[in-house]
Parts: C-alpha cells; sequence; structure tokens
C-alpha cells in the first residue's frame, strides 16, 4: 500500500532532480571568455545562464549581470548554414537559421527575427554601423523593441561573417535604467570580440 | 514501472474515451450577467481577466478607425447585443476571431487579411456571434471540466517536476522557459484528452456557420462569402510548406475547433443556392479598409516561415490587381526568405517588377541592389542603390548602401 506511492514520489523527485542537475548558473569570470571559435574579454564577473534557457542551441551562451529578464548577453561561436540562434520548438514554427551568402542587411535580419523568435515584439533595427570582430570587417547595430506585455527593450549587436560562420554577439536589456546600466561593460566585450587563434 | 505506466495510460484512456452527455447551455440573453453562484460567473471572471490583458498587450492594434470599423460590423450583425460585445483588434499573423462569454472580442489581423471583402468577413464575426449567442463557449467548458479529471493527475506531475526545475533555475525568465517546455508537454496531454471533446463540438461549428449565414445574409451581406471564406483556408493550407499542416486539413474535426470540412463549405454553399452578389467594387472597398495595415500585416505573416502560405495568401490578394507594388515585393521577401532553387532569381525579378509600381517600398531598391550585386550585375545593382539613396537621403542604413556601391566601384560586388 504504502509502496506505490513512495515509488510515485520518488520517480517525481529524481526526474526534478535530474533536471535541476542540468539546469546550473555558473560563473563567467573577468578576462578572456572563449565560445568555440570567438572569443570575448569580460571587463567584470557575468552569470553564464545558458544552461537553465531551454531554447538556446549550443553554440550559444547567455551571460547575465542581473537575470535575463533585467540584461541578457548572447555570444554565439560560429554558426554554419542552417544553424539558428533561438532552437525552434516544433519542425512547422522554424526559427531564422543563418544562410551561406546573406547580404549585411540579412544578418541584420537574422539578428531581429531571432530576437522576435524570443517573443520580443515589433523588433526595429537601426544605426548600422562599421565594426571588427578581430582584423576581419563586422557590423555593429541596434534594436528596439517591447516585450509582450509592452516594456520597452533595447538592445545592440555585432554580426561577423569570418570563414563560412556567422558570430552574433548580442545585448538585450529593458529601456529603463538596465540597458544603460550595462552598456559601458557591453561596448568592451564587443569591441574585444575576435576570432580564437 | 512500465507496468504502472500502462496502468496509468489506460486510466488516462478510460477517462479520456469516457462519453459524456452533451451539457447544453441556454441561448443568450442580451444586456445580462450570469449570478455569482454560478459555473458561467467562473467563466465569465477568467473572461474578465484574459479582456484586461488584451487591453494592455503590446500586440493590440491601436488604430481607432479599425477598431471602429470591425465594431460597427458587428452591431450590424448582432444589433441585439449592442453595447454587450467589445472588439480588440490583435496584430496577430494568424486567422482567428473570438467572441468570449463576457462578450470581449479579438479579431486578428491574420483574418482581417485573409478576408477578401466585407461580406466574407462579415460571415467569419457571424459566426462567431453564432458561438457567442448559443453560448457554445460555456458548453465547452463544462464538457471539457467532465472530461478533465482523468487526465489532471498527468498533468499535475508534469507540472511538478517542470516547477522544480523551474525553482532551482533561479532565473524568472528561466523559469518561464522551462514552464513553457513543460507547458507543450501538458498541451499534448490536454489535445489528446479533448479529441473527443471535438467531436462534439463540431456539431456547434456547423451550427455557428448556419448562424452566421442567416446574420450575415440578413444584414445584407453576399450569401455565397462563407463558403469561399472556408474554400479559401482549405486552399492556403494545403499549400503550407509543412507536411502537418498541410494534414491539418483531414485532422481540423479533431483538434480544430474550426473544422473546414468539405460537408461544412458545402452546407454553405446550399444555403447560398444563389450566385455570388459580391462584386469587384465590394472588393475594393473593403482593401481600402484594411489598406493602411497591409505592409506591417504581410511582414508579420512572413514571421510565421510558412512560405508556401504566404505565397497562398498574396497570390490571393494580389487577384485584383491593386497593390501591386507592395505584394509583388513581400512576393519577393518570401522567395528570398525561402532560398530554394531557383527562389534568388525568382526574387529579384519580384523586386525589379516591384519598382514598376508606385506604391512598392522604398526597400525594394535596396534589396534589389544586393541581390543585383551578388549576382554580379553591376548595372542593375548600381541604379537600384542610387535611386535607394535618392529618394531617403536620411535613410538610417544609409552607409551599408554606400558601403555596397564602394564595393562595387571597386569590382567587388559581393
Amino acid at each position: 500500500m504504502i509502496r506505490r506511492p513512495l515509488r510515485v514520489c520518488a520517480l517525481v523527485m529524481a526526474a526534478g532532480a535530474v533536471l535541476s542537475a542540468c539546469a546550473s548558473v555558473t560563473s563567467a569570470p573577468a578576462g578572456p571568455y572563449t565560445i568555440g571559435q570567438a572569443q570575448v574579454t569580460l571587463g567584470h564577473e557575468w552569470s553564464d545562464i545558458s544552461a537553465i534557457m531551454l531554447a538556446r542551441p549550443a553554440k550559444v551562451r547567455l551571460l547575465s549581470m542581473d537575470g535575463p529578464l533585467l540584461n541578457r548577453l548572447y555570444v554565439t561561436d560560429g554558426l554554419a548554414p542552417g544553424e539558428f540562434m533561438v532552437k525552434p520548438m516544433a519542425k512547422e514554427r522554424p526559427t531564422p537559421t543563418y544562410r551561406a551568402g546573406m547580404s549585411p542587411a540579412e544578418q541584420m535580419e537574422f539578428v531581429s527575427d531571432s530576437m522576435g523568435a524570443l517573443e520580443y515584439q515589433r523588433v526595429e533595427t537601426d544605426n548600422p554601423r562599421p565594426a571588427k570582430f578581430g582584423t576581419a570587417d563586422a557590423l555593429r547595430f541596434d534594436l528596439k523593441a517591447k516585450t509582450k506585455e509592452g516594456l520597452d527593450i533595447s538592445a545592440t549587436a555585432l554580426v561577423a561573417e569570418h570563414k563560412e560562420r556567422l558570430y552574433v554577439v548580442l545585448y538585450i536589456a529593458p529601456t529603463e535604467h538596465y540597458f544603460a546600466a550595462e552598456l559601458p561593460e557591453v561596448e568592451t566585450v564587443i569591441g574585444s570580440v575576435k576570432p580564437v587563434a | 514501472m512500465r507496468a504502472a505506466f500502462r496502468r496509468g495510460a489506460g486510466a488516462m484512456l478510460a477517462a479520456t474515451s469516457l462519453a459524456t452527455t452533451p451539457v447544453v447551455a441556454e441561448p443568450r440573453t442580451p444586456h445580462l450577467r450570469p449570478a455569482q453562484t454560478t459555473d458561467e460567473a467562473g467563466i465569465w471572471a477568467l473572461s474578465d481577466k484574459a479582456e484586461q490583458q488584451a487591453r494592455q498587450s503590446v500586440e493590440r492594434n491601436r488604430d481607432p478607425a479599425l477598431n471602429a470599423y470591425v465594431t460597427d460590423l458587428i452591431a450590424r450583425l448582432a444589433p441585439e447585443y449592442q453595447g454587450d460585445l467589445r472588439v480588440y483588434v490583435m496584430d496577430r499573423p494568424f486567422f482567428n476571431a473570438t467572441m468570449a462569454p463576457n462578450g470581449y472580442t479579438e479579431v486578428w489581423s491574420g483574418l482581417l487579411l485573409r478576408a477578401e471583402s466585407e461580406d466574407q468577413l462579415a460571415f467569419v464575426l457571424g459566426h462567431e456571434i453564432g458561438h457567442f449567442a448559443e453560448n457554445h463557449a460555456i458548453e465547452a467548458q463544462r464538457a471539457v471540466k467532465a472530461r478533465a479529471q482523468g487526465a489532471l493527475a498527468l498533468q499535475i506531475a508534469v507540472s511538478v517536476v517542470a516547477m522544480g526545475a523551474a525553482v532551482n533555475s533561479g532565473s524568472a525568465q528561466g523559469a518561464n522557459d522551462i514552464m513553457r517546455a513543460a507547458g507543450s508537454v501538458n498541451d499534448l496531454i490536454y489535445l489528446s484528452q479533448i479529441s473527443a471533446f471535438f467531436s462534439y463540438s463540431r456539431e456547434n461549428e456547423s451550427q455557428a456557420d448556419e448562424l452566421g449565414f442567416r446574420r450575415a445574409t440578413k444584414a445584407g451581406f453576399d450569401p455565397a462569402a462563407g463558403a469561399a471564406m472556408w474554400q479559401a483556408q482549405v486552399s492556403e493550407t494545403s499549400a503550407s510548406s509543412f507536411k502537418k499542416v498541410r494534414d491539418q486539413e483531414a485532422r481540423g474535426s479533431i483538434f480544430s475547433t474550426h473544422p473546414l470540412s468539405t460537408d461544412r463549405i458545402k452546407a454553405l454553399e446550399t444555403l447560398a443556392a444563389a450566385a455570388p452578389r459580391a462584386t469587384a467594387e465590394d472588393r475594393k472597398r473593403y482593401r481600402a479598409v484594411i489598406r493602411p495595415h497591409l505592409a506591417a500585416w504581410l511582414k508579420d505573416d512572413l514571421r510565421r516561415r510558412d512560405p508556401g502560405s504566404s505565397l497562398a495568401l498574396i497570390d490571393r490578394l494580389s487577384a485584383g490587381g491593386e497593390d501591386a507594388g507592395l505584394l509583388t515585393f513581400y512576393r519577393g521577401e518570401v522567395y528570398r526568405q525561402r532560398r530554394l532553387d531557383d527562389d534568388l532569381v525568382k526574387a529579384r525579378q519580384a523586386y525589379a517588377e516591384a519598382i514598376t509600381h508606385a506604391d512598392a517600398p522604398l526597400a525594394s531598391w535596396r534589396i534589389l541592389g544586393d541581390l543585383a550585386a551578388q549576382a554580379g550585375d553591376r548595372a542593375t545593382a548600381q541604379s537600384a542603390y542610387d535611386t535607394y539613396l535618392a529618394r531617403s537621403p536620411q535613410a538610417p542604413d544609409r552607409w551599408l548602401v554606400e558601403a555596397g556601391l564602394k564595393k562595387l566601384s571597386e569590382g567587388n560586388p559581393s
């Protein structure tokens, strides 16, 4: 009589333990931080919350200071053609994929549509400008969006196509206070991104 | 473990397959709220909460003219419920309209984009008013509640496991992502559980078709509009790029609240029993109503990433020859984003055609420049970029276009 409920409880707890073991936040200390073939230099310690974001492909790392609702910094390894920043939940609900030969405007569109796939609304890009990925040319631009609840969101991004791979650094935060608060650090991080030698 | 799981699954199956006596609700009396002690009052409270969320949603289309237009159309179809029904147009790229028991009504841009005329929109809204007037939502809630008990235990178990992971995530968004993933599992349980319910709902759907037809024709709308609207939906679904979506027509009678079966379309055609009355002028008048939103809604539609369905929609919108620049531009956008076989060639042709029309979006020239440059057509690229900059000297992406021109001059177009 007692055994069956215990078995059920044990099953539920074990499943919970397995899930919680998989989902852990780690430290991303100040200094060089490598993601596959890309490297950035962090000015201060961040939390690497990649493990708890289920819609994240393996090549995408997610860092945060105050939790992902308040600031999030995506840094990707080089995405190959056909790969995405946001994992699709179903085959018939695809998310944007990187395609070989994308124009700079299409690379911006890839990032803005990926933000859309993260359920940000009315995503708009602005102010494209030249940047560097190590010594290679890259593209910087800013984004504006809203959450479903209407909160204003600001973002800034760098994209670089290097050896037929697309590298993305994307910082997203609420426009009020949080975006500006980490922007100096993010500018340093974006300015430091380069391919691993 | 396996035996226990089989027993659980068996219990689930038994629970879901139990025949439940249909709980028929009385037709609605205008201007009345249910008594606080009834189950209907609880459903109204949930509807009130959903309405509050819709009111504040960033997806709400706040164009007063458009909302007034839809509100007025509903008032013509359901004069007895005037004051009971409150319309919220939502910018969501799916074919949908809903009317909650408390009168809160959502009309999605995907429906407004797909209706060819006011007659077709009137039929769909009449259909929803039919559900509302007959209290079908109350019947549905009661039927689902009666069937829910068997699935509840498993649903709670899934939620408990997910909650454990969510709490351990240490962040609201992480928790949200985990719970959303668990929600999908719960959706599957929910859908399998209510598959029996929708065989019952089919009758409601057919009844709502007939009621919608009668309301629309009584208000003077084209009797053929209902069948035409549903047939267009069937055609668009069958053009989807995804097999699962294409197959939904056959399975729609199980999982969809709006199964568009051949029987339903034939029933409407029989009811109409007359030649279509809607004219090209009717279609033009309706297009004029939605034209201010056409570009934004087409852009939203592309975010569904179902190019087959989007091309079918654009073909249909193009049939009258209006908005040729805009629609051809978006045809180019579908090809460019799909990138199958010779899609980039088709895209380039579409942008080149779009710019021959006065209503072509400015981006047509920039994207034509990009694609022509990639294809090595320097003359077209140069001309398109120059025109873009001439038409939009303050374009925020001016630097990018100038960089493209510089590459062209250096003989390195791509």
